[in-house]
């Protein structure tokens, strides 16, 4: 029997901070962030955690940093790298959620992506995360943990391409980092937006309207009653963008 | 790299090789689905509305969407106020979204979202 919503979330944020708690060694590493489908989560107001129920953390690392991070491996005693993909490493306990290490180039392309190699931590580089830059600090569990800027997030995740089930869970964490947002960070995400090349501006303006018309899914955030919200951002993209069609 | 990174790696190339396709010939059959989907998105409301209704509808002024007429078989797409919808009684509501009610709909009414001033 599947528990009750209410249960589920109590469970999940349980889970969520006692991962972090477990991760504090590469989670406070210098220029590690949170990114990816627990940001949302984090961004409420005291980390509630009930916007997207997922099964990992994804940790990024700029791959400048990577030697330091590197070091603190071996004090991640609660997990241990997956057998079949080394940057993953899957937790020792069923109470805990996987941690998905991902590289960060500021210098790439973001539609390209290529593999850090390294023995222990290869990672793949997603050039999407070249707009994800260090935001705001926040302490959970006695971890101090940065996460990114919302605008270079939910660009990242509508520049992307989005295609099959991860493809829409991805665009409703975008619609979660929307639901968190400021007005400043959507002039950030506007501005960030007006210095991409036309393919991948086309890129997030269909993105968007995927997410616009989305049917709800259990845990994750309902796209419906945002749909204005979705709208108006596309509607604002639009405006004085000469490659409309 | 190990194998599942490298197949991670080929399927992302793979995904971005198509996605620039589809950008060169957006403008051409390739963008139908693109420009369907944006003329939903704009859409608070939509209903199906029976022939009549959608020709009283075009009579009035309203023009139909172009994308309609790039689908096959042809759709009647229009954007009509909450008002006027209001006096159609047999106009039957639809969830906003692609599903297989609205791109079964031969004639479509869209309410659209209001546009804040400034």
């Amino acid at each position: 029997m599947s528990p009750l919503p209410i249960l589920l979330g109590v469970t999940f944020r349980d889970r969520l901070v006692a991962t972090i708690r477990a991760a504090r060694p590469v989670l406070e590493s210098p220029g590690v962030l949170v990114v990816g489908s627990e940001v949302p989560n984090l961004l409420e107001a005291g980390a509630a955690a009930t916007l997207v129920v997922s099964q990992d953390l994804d940790v990024g690392v700029p791959v400048d940093r990577h030697a330091a991070l590197k070091q603190r491996l071996g004090d991640l005693r609660e997990f241990e790298p997956s057998a079949d993909e080394p940057s993953v490493w899957t937790p020792r306990s069923a109470g805990l959620l996987e941690l998905n290490f991902v590289g960060m180039d500021p210098a790439q392309d973001p539609a390209e992506a290529y593999v850090f190699e390294d023995d222990r931590l290869p990672l793949l580089v997603f050039g999407g995360l070249s707009l994800v830059s260090r935001g705001a600090e926040v302490e959970i569990a006695g971890t101090r943990l940065a996460l990114p800027r919302p605008a270079g997030l939910l660009l990242e995740k509508l520049v992307t391409d989005r295609t099959g089930e991860k493809g829409e869970r991805d665009l409703l964490v975008a619609l979660g980092v929307l639901a968190t947002s400021a007005p400043e960070d959507l002039d950030e995400l506007e501005s960030l937006y007006r210095r991409l090349r036309p393919e991948l501006r086309h890129a997030v303006r269909s993105n968007l309207t995927i997410l616009s018309l989305l049917a709800p899914r259990s845990g994750m955030p309902d796209p419906q009653p945002r749909r204005a919200e979705v709208t108006a951002l596309l509607r604002r993209l639009e405006t004085g963008d000469p490659e409309i069609v | 790299m190990n194998a599942i990174q490298e197949r991670r790696l080929r399927e992302l190339r793979s995904r971005v090789l198509v996605r620039a396709f589809d950008y060169r010939q957006r403008r051409l059959a390739r963008g139908v689905w693109f420009r369907l989907r944006r003329v939903l998105a704009f859409a608070s409301e939509a209903y199906a509305l029976p022939r009549d209704e959608a020709e009283r509808l075009i009579a009035e002024g309203h023009q139909p969407e172009p994308v309609g007429q790039e689908l096959e078989p042809p759709r009647v797409i229009l954007y009509v106020s909450r008002e006027r919808l209001a006096g159609i009684a047999s106009a039957r509501p639809l969830a906003v979204r692609l599903s297989a009610e609205v791109l079964s709909a031969e004639f479509l009414a869209l309410v659209p979202f209001e546009v804040e001033a400034g």
